[in-house]
């Protein structure tokens, strides 16, 4: 009898007698992942396959590697394999003062890395008990619906060029370009933004920056509608992702979804709305949910989460304060170059801070934001000193992946390519 | 309330093969007629659209006195700072007590170029730079000491610059 076996080296039961960690072999037939081989007899005459997708594949986005079992062309089971990207960001984040963790927060979910700069830096300031000024909360919305404009852009040519729909991809791109050119005018760098700091941003947003911005909000809808217009009613596009991984209310709610992926099964679950963080409540926007909870559904949420950011970002900027961008703490920030090149007190206080740096009281903090791909929870403990002890990150595409196992099921091959793809998931923030 | 839920409707059964090719090509062909977006680089740097920020944290730079001696008086900052740990600084001491920096070196491969260090330097001498082609033939010449970084020429930015007061 010829067993057809694939060695995984994630699922082990332990160490052998040298240490290396024990290889189990995956086996066709089974009903969970991990089991032994032996312990499963496969009839000689099996159908099944077993297929290895990624991690180098272009269709995984990015090394998430899938453990496939076929029968035919219809995925039995399918099982992902994670942390190819794995880089340890928590713990290096033990050994780093508070501003410094920030630019590691850029390299998480790497397509909207403002968004996560201001989901680190409000549970510092929860955790340290700092308001922001007026005009930093309004600077913080723009930067999290710029974020989100860029990751949803992404997703849609993406997914697009998957379902083999090359055009929408490039005017998508060409978008999410427009976004990153006014990030690298406000902050000096396209992708790795480090945009703020506790208790304030990096810098104020330069003079060109809010006429570039209002032009964009005033063209990107020509984009969308013309994406819509391709897509929306297109038949292949249609029959390529509807009823294809449908997820039910309480299966999304199981599986504790957030974003665009609950959204899509019909639960109106948004933080901006249901636990409002940087004055959400005040701004007028919608909260899209879809009906059928398939992929189709997360096309059209997410397409119109494009509309309603672009909403927000109106009211933003007509609503944009004059006054300090920073807290006004010689604590927390920084003194201006000028004065801590001129003043001798702010010179102190400029060199204690970069060298003790920024001190949080005894205790711990959860803040959890709408980022584009689901809740972006950041947990911090402190023990008094300048950096966490712990500092723990609840990655939203990590979590809404674990549904992928369960959509796939009974699916074709080129259909799990759909499903995984409307995931919407960044494997830097997977393995983190 | 001002946050609504909207629930998002399927388009009804207009879906078709024909009508959705016809409307995507015309669509692209639209397209043809657009102005270009595209820039040809390397032989353009910038276009009508777009010019590199003078915010640009590209490559270091250190900036130097009228006698061409570094402005750096090795307080430390910029290596306590760094998040990435890729700045070597060994200061040392003149006839006359002032500090100056004996080996200032930055691997620009550790680098993440956050411009941190030149957020925090005291003195205005690190900067980051706005200069993003540097590659090199070997490994090694990544590493630069402070006389090539004395020697860039390239500008400097603006983050954290009088010059630049938002950007303080």
């Amino acid at each position: 009898m010829n067993k057809r076996t694939v060695e995984l080296e994630l699922a082990t039961p332990g160490l052998d007698a040298q240490g290396r960690p024990v290889r189990v072999p995956l086996t066709v037939g089974g009903t969970g992942g991990g089991e032994v081989a032996g312990q499963v007899a496969v009839e000689p005459g099996s159908e099944h396959m077993l297929l290895n997708i990624g991690p180098q594949h272009p269709a995984t986005h990015g090394v998430l590697r899938l453990v496939v079992e076929l029968d035919g062309e219809v995925v039995v089971r399918c099982i992902p394999h994670v942390g190819y990207l794995h880089s340890g960001f928590e713990k290096l984040g033990e050994y780093r003062h508070y501003n410094q963790i920030i630019p590691l927060t850029d390299r998480t979910d790497y397509l909207s890395p403002m968004a996560n700069n201001v989901g680190f830096a409000l549970a510092a300031e929860r955790l340290m008990g700092i308001a922001i000024t007026p005009r930093c909360t309004v600077l913080r919305v723009i930067a999290c619906e710029m974020s989100r404009v860029i990751s949803h852009m992404v997703w849609l040519g993406t997914t697009a060029i998957d379902l083999g729909a090359f055009t929408p991809f490039l005017w998508a791109f060409q978008e999410r370009e427009r976004i990153y050119d006014l990030q690298e005018m406000w902050t000096g760098a396209r992708l790795t933004t480090s945009v703020t700091r506790v208790g304030g941003m990096m810098a104020d947003i330069p003079d060109a920056f809010v006429t570039g911005l209002r032009h964009f909000t005033e063209t990107f809808p020509k984009t969308l509608h013309e994406i819509d217009g391709v897509l929306t009613r297109n038949a292949v596009w249609v029959g390529r992702t509807q009823n294809v991984g449908v997820l039910r209310r309480e299966e999304a709610i199981n599986h504790s979804l957030s974003g665009p992926m609950l959204r899509a099964s019909g639960v109106a679950y948004d933080l901006r709305r249901d636990k409002p963080y940087l004055d959400y409540e005040t701004y007028d926007f919608d909260v899209p949910v879809g009906e059928h909870g398939d992929v189709y559904d997360r096309y059209l949420v997410r397409l119109e989460e494009c509309h309603q950011s672009n909403r927000i970002l109106q009211q933003a900027l007509a609503r944009l304060p004059d006054g300090p961008v920073n807290v006004d703490d010689p604590r927390v920030i920084l003194p201006s170059k000028s004065r801590a090149m001129s003043d001798m007190e702010a010179m102190i206080y400029h060199f204690k801070q970069v060298m003790e740096g920024v001190k949080a009281p005894v205790g711990e903090a959860y803040v959890g934001i709408e980022n584009p791909k689901g809740e972006l929870g950041t947990y911090l403990v402190s023990d008094g000193s300048a950096k966490p002890v712990r500092w723990r990150i609840r990655p939203p595409s990590f979590i809404n992946l674990s549904s992928l196992p369960k959509m796939a099921e009974g699916h074709l091959l080129s259909d799990l390519i759909a499903i995984n793809a409307s995931v919407d998931i960044v494997m830097g923030e997977v393995d983190r | 309330m001002a946050v609504g839920v909207k629930v998002m409707k399927r388009p009804g059964s207009a879906t078709s093969y024909v009508r959705a090719t016809l409307k995507g090509m015309a669509l692209t062909f639209r397209h043809l007629f657009q102005p270009k977006v595209t820039m040809q680089y390397p032989e353009e740097k910038s276009t009508e659209d777009w010019t590199i920020s003078s915010r640009w944290r590209g490559t270091h730079r250190m900036l130097t006195d009228e006698q061409g001696r570094s402005k750096c008086v090795a307080c430390g900052l910029c290596p306590q700072i760094c998040p990435a740990n890729c700045i070597k600084l060994v200061p040392g001491e003149d006839e006359q007590g002032n500090r100056y920096p004996l080996i200032y070196e930055i691997d620009e491969f550790r680098c993440v170029f956050c411009g941190y260090c030149q957020e925090v330097c005291p003195e205005e001498a690190i900067h980051v730079g706005v200069h993003y082609e540097n590659s090199e033939y070997s490994r090694d010449r990544f590493v630069y000491d402070l006389e090539r970084l004395c020697a860039q020429t390239h500008p400097v930015s603006t983050l954290w610059d009088p010059s630049d007061p938002r950007g303080e």
